[in-house]
């Protein structure tokens, strides 16, 4: 017993899928099953229509799936009801799209304190460390809507960790970016998702990024 | 937070949620000015009815005699001879007779011949400053008047011929202010007081004419003048005699008397003023249908204006939910932005209404004689206001159904 756990064998996984599956119309979409520990991180691959942000929406309980289940911290997601599992996403979890989108009413401070309200985590001195080091403190106080496409990318990074969560789930983060923006933001991601201890799930087309990371699954393969 | 989510997606779309609130305010704006105006009209009408049990006048209009002689708006039947209503003043059911004669005007104040009963008995009204006529042509003026015209003890005016536009200045006849009347916020206070005596040496001639008909001022003949001559008893006019009984039973007895006089009519304020106000109730209430009207419409208006925000707001309230926002909390911030809608459009409309009040009072005050104020207030401006809130934050609720049906993941996937 003590053997397999050092070997790994027996770790504890913070996400874990068993054949799930999503019905669009007559298309059944089968997925590979998932075993992602705390703190990793994975790239998954898949061209157009493979089910990429289909399965990253039932990894963060967007999205029911047709059949399986997913376990996040040993914790059925749907088995949940809609208000604890939306609770638990707060908690736990945060998204990073390929358009970022906020709430255009609130500047980008009060963007980045809801997120914590939502969650109950109310923590200003968190949303100054993360701006500085993105080095946009100087934005704090703006209206949203006044910032670049390349900040707001930043910034809804920024969202997404807030809450300190156990995972980060990517939605093609860096499709809409240059060469140059792309490694930024790909580096920005996996730099503070590892200061945080945080787990990263990254789906995307972009072969740009392919090398970046080791643990991989494509969805062209199966 | 959420509050300040509500309030800066309120401010944030100022033309939308501006139409919405402006279209609030107004309905609410109509319903509070025709309500104010309303209970201070009624309560003044009603106030100053119940002062008098009885007008006794010349015959014609009985509205029109009590609006003359209690509201002192309106003009005079004719006169009367004194000597007629004489059984007025010894009646044992009449607990007062005090008699009046209208016809000059000072700047549109009107000079009103009586005694002193009519300022402490009617009104209880008091000097301010001065003392009460005791002389011919002394004058005790009311605190409005004082103030507007700018009169004090000992100033000298004349009287103008007429009520409301002069024909010609009494030039023989200056008045003198004897005394100024604390303000009481009633008629009182806008008019110019003087003895019965007064009216008399400035008008000798009126029983040559009969009636004396205000109306017509330019048959007014200044030649009839003569301040020689005294008006003999017989022939000694008023305009009106005003009654307070004494004993329930007068009210069944004395205006059948008075009525079966050849040349009199009696005229109960209280009656008169409750047919007028139900003569003007249907135009109230067809205001306040109208302003429900714009009510429902402005209703109508978040309804669509909460509906277009959540069509724009939309990937929004996705990532609102994505970030582990509960569908409750969602509902609950767009119920917060019709409540803020209504609040808007309720708070400016209550301020709006009175502070038109307050403009309009100026010339109600003039129109009417009566102090017309802003700083009026009604209760049901309160359940106006918790209704207007309750109705904002009901308009919402459609909308917010709409946010909470929100597919996050199609529409999400729809824009990423």
């Amino acid at each position: 017993m003590e053997l397999a756990y050092i070997i790994g064998l027996n770790q504890k996984k913070l996400i874990r899928t068993n054949n799930i599956s999503v019905k669009y119309g007559e298309i059944d979409i089968k997925f590979p099953n998932i075993n992602l520990d705390y703190g990793g991180q994975m790239l998954i691959m898949g061209k157009s229509g493979s089910g990429k942000t289909s399965l990253l929406n039932i990894l963060g309980g967007l999205l029911s799936p047709q059949t399986g289940n997913v376990l996040v911290n040993d914790t059925d997601l749907f088995s949940m009801s809609n208000n604890k599992r939306d609770n638990f996403r707060g908690q736990q979890i945060g998204f990073v799209f390929q358009t970022p989108h906020f709430i255009k009413s609130l500047s980008v401070n009060d963007n980045l304190k809801f997120s914590q309200y939502m969650s109950s985590k109310v923590n200003q001195p968190k949303i100054d460390m993360l701006l500085k080091k993105v080095e946009l403190n100087h934005l704090k106080n703006s209206s949203i809507q006044n910032l670049s496409v390349g900040e707001k990318q930043r910034i809804s990074i920024i969202r997404a960790l807030v809450n300190q969560p156990s995972i980060i789930f990517a939605d093609e983060p860096t499709s809409a970016l240059d060469d140059n923006s792309c490694y930024n933001v790909v580096d920005l991601l996996t730099n503070l998702s590892q200061e945080n201890n945080t787990t990263l799930v990254i789906v995307t087309h972009d072969k740009r990024i392919k090398d970046k990371f080791p643990n991989q699954i494509n969805l062209n393969d199966f | 937070m959420i509050f300040k989510l509500a309030w800066r997606n309120i401010i944030t779309r100022p033309l939308s949620s501006g139409l919405s609130a402006v279209l609030l305010s107004s309905s609410i704006m109509v319903i509070v000015l025709s309500m104010l105006t309303m209970k201070q009209m009624r309560s003044k009408f009603n106030e100053n009815a119940n002062k008098i049990d009885l007008v006794v006048g010349a015959k014609g209009s009985r509205l029109q005699s009590v609006l003359c002689n209690v509201f002192h708006i309106d003009y005079p039947n004719g006169n009367i001879k004194l000597k007629e209503v004489d059984f007025l003043f010894k009646h044992p059911f009449v607990k007062s007779a005090i008699p009046i004669s209208l016809g000059d005007s000072y700047k549109k104040h009107r000079i009103i011949g009586t005694n002193q009963n009519f300022i402490t008995q009617i009104y209880n009204g008091s000097i301010l400053k001065g003392n009460f006529f005791n002389k011919s042509l002394e004058v005790v003026i009311g605190a409005n008047v004082a103030a507007k015209l700018k009169l004090d003890i000992g100033d000298s005016f004349y009287g103008s011929h007429g009520i409301e536009e002069s024909t010609h200045d009494h030039e023989d006849f200056p008045y003198r202010v004897a005394g100024i009347l604390s303000p009481t916020g009633e008629i009182i206070d806008q008019l110019i007081l003087t003895s019965l005596e007064s009216v008399w040496q400035v008008h000798p001639h009126n029983d040559k004419k009969g009636s004396f008909d205000l109306k017509t001022a330019e048959e007014h003949d200044h030649h009839y003048h003569d301040h020689k001559t005294e008006v003999s008893e017989n022939n000694k006019e008023v305009t009106a005699v005003l009654v307070n009984y004494n004993s329930p039973r007068a009210k069944f007895s004395i205006p059948g008397i008075v009525n079966q006089k050849h040349a009199l009519m009696g005229a109960e304020p209280a009656i008169e003023i409750k047919q007028l106000l139900d003569l003007i109730e249907p135009a109230v209430n067809v205001i306040y249908v109208l302003s429900l009207f714009i009510f429902g419409i402005s209703l109508f208006s978040i309804v669509v204006t909460l509906l277009n925000s959540m069509k724009d707001r939309k990937y929004e309230i996705s990532m609102m939910r994505v970030g582990g926002a509960s569908v409750r909390l969602i509902f609950i911030s767009i119920i917060l932005e019709g409540f803020f809608i209504g609040l808007i459009g309720s708070i400016s409309g209550l301020i709006l209404g009175h502070s038109i009040m307050g403009i309009m009072a100026r010339f109600l005050n003039l129109k009417y004689n009566y102090q017309f104020s802003a700083l009026v207030f009604d209760s049901l401006e309160l359940v106006l206001l918790f209704l207007t809130i309750l109705i904002g934050m009901t308009a919402a609720i459609f909308p917010a159904i709409a946010a909470y049906r929100l597919d996050i993941s199609k529409t999400l996937k729809n824009k990423t």
